[in-house]
């Protein structure tokens, strides 16, 4: 590195002394500067390389800056956008018993019904301690497949003497069963009114989607239970109904 | 109903029927219908598939007798049962 230095000085020198002819003392002063030069030129390298550094550091700190900043966007925007994602995930999943998307009416007109797998499906009927309707199933089970259409019926009676209102829900054992179990029509969530003495029939006209076949989870699944609840209903009550609106 | 008290495990939530609540049938206006379709499960030991037409028999009950909202019954699942036999053959090729 210092070859060239002493290469420039030595033409410096060869130069000098045609000086030297003339100024002695000047010679005497290259000398004397020389060490002096070096270490002029040595620092000037030094701070030049110094100055280079801190610039060269100054870019990398702010590229890397605008690394994190981006990235620190990037992660706020991707929470922001987790929620509609997560939503249609669960959807597409039916993962929290959220209702499984693609449920529509179409599907009862064109599904075709898998005659291999015949489930077992048991009727319970319960109702609230204070209620006073008789309320039963009228068979105990039924055998139904897949992607077939099923009738089934329940019995009320309002032994009392005065009209009660009675308004029911529905559970379905095995819960993960629950999300192919379809009612088209029923006589759930809504008042139902039973006069003194009456008796009515209430039918139940329901299917099992043929994806249940498809389900690993439900490969051992033979019987489903469909379970109602009757609770009285006061005059002028609203229940919260599950994502069912009044009219 | 299931008590969700315990936090993850999983708990049934109810959904609301596709067409809503049937009426309720207060004069037995279809119960002939019904006791035929009552008859015939006890008779064929419980099997859906063998009653249909009586299922299919009872709701065209209650749709002529305004206890449920008229609609063409392949809409109900009752396809197969429309069809005339010779298209019925293709229906059963179906797997």
């Amino acid at each position: 590195m210092l070859l060239p230095l002493l290469l420039r000085q030595a033409a410096a020198c060869r130069a000098a002394p045609k000086m030297l002819l003339h100024h002695p003392a000047e010679h005497h002063f290259l000398r004397r500067r020389l060490p002096p030069r070096l270490h002029a030129q040595s620092r000037n390298r030094k701070s030049k390389s110094g100055q280079q550094q801190q610039d060269e550091w100054r870019t990398r700190n702010k590229t890397a800056l605008t690394y994190i900043a981006a990235a620190g966007v990037g992660m706020i925007g991707l929470s922001y956008a987790a929620v509609p994602l997560y939503r249609l995930y669960c959807q597409a999943s039916g993962l929290g018993g959220t209702a499984v998307a693609g449920h529509d009416v179409d599907q009862v007109e064109t599904m075709t019904p898998v005659k291999e797998r015949i489930i077992k499906v048991t009727f319970n009927a319960d109702r609230h301690a204070s209620m006073q309707w008789n309320f039963k199933p009228q068979q105990t089970e039924i055998f139904v497949v897949p992607g077939e259409t099923a009738l089934a019926f329940y019995r009320a009676k309002n032994p009392t003497d005065k009209p009660i209102i009675g308004i029911s829900t529905y559970n379905v054992v095995p819960f993960e069963a629950g999300q192919y179990f379809n009612k088209i029509q029923c006589f759930c969530f809504e008042e139902q009114r039973l006069n003194p003495h009456e008796e009515v029939d209430m039918p139940v006209f329901f299917y099992i989607d043929p994806e249940f076949d498809e389900d690993p989870r439900m490969a051992r699944v033979d019987t489903i239970t469909l379970s109602y609840t009757f609770f009285e209903a006061k005059e002028g009550q609203k229940l919260p109904l599950p994502g069912y609106s009044y009219n | 109903m299931s008590t969700a008290m315990n936090f993850g495990s999983k708990s049934f939530t109810p959904r609301p029927p596709e067409k809503g609540a049937f009426p309720l049938d207060h004069f037995g206006e279809c119960k002939a219908f019904k006791e035929k379709f009552m008859k015939c499960l006890r008779d064929n030991n419980f099997d859906n598939s063998m009653c249909r037409l009586q299922s299919k028999d009872y709701l065209e009950c209650r749709m002529d007798h305004q206890l449920m909202a008229k609609e063409p019954l392949s809409k109900l699942g009752f396809r197969d049962l429309m069809d005339p036999p010779p298209n019925q053959s293709d229906g059963d090729s179906k797997p």
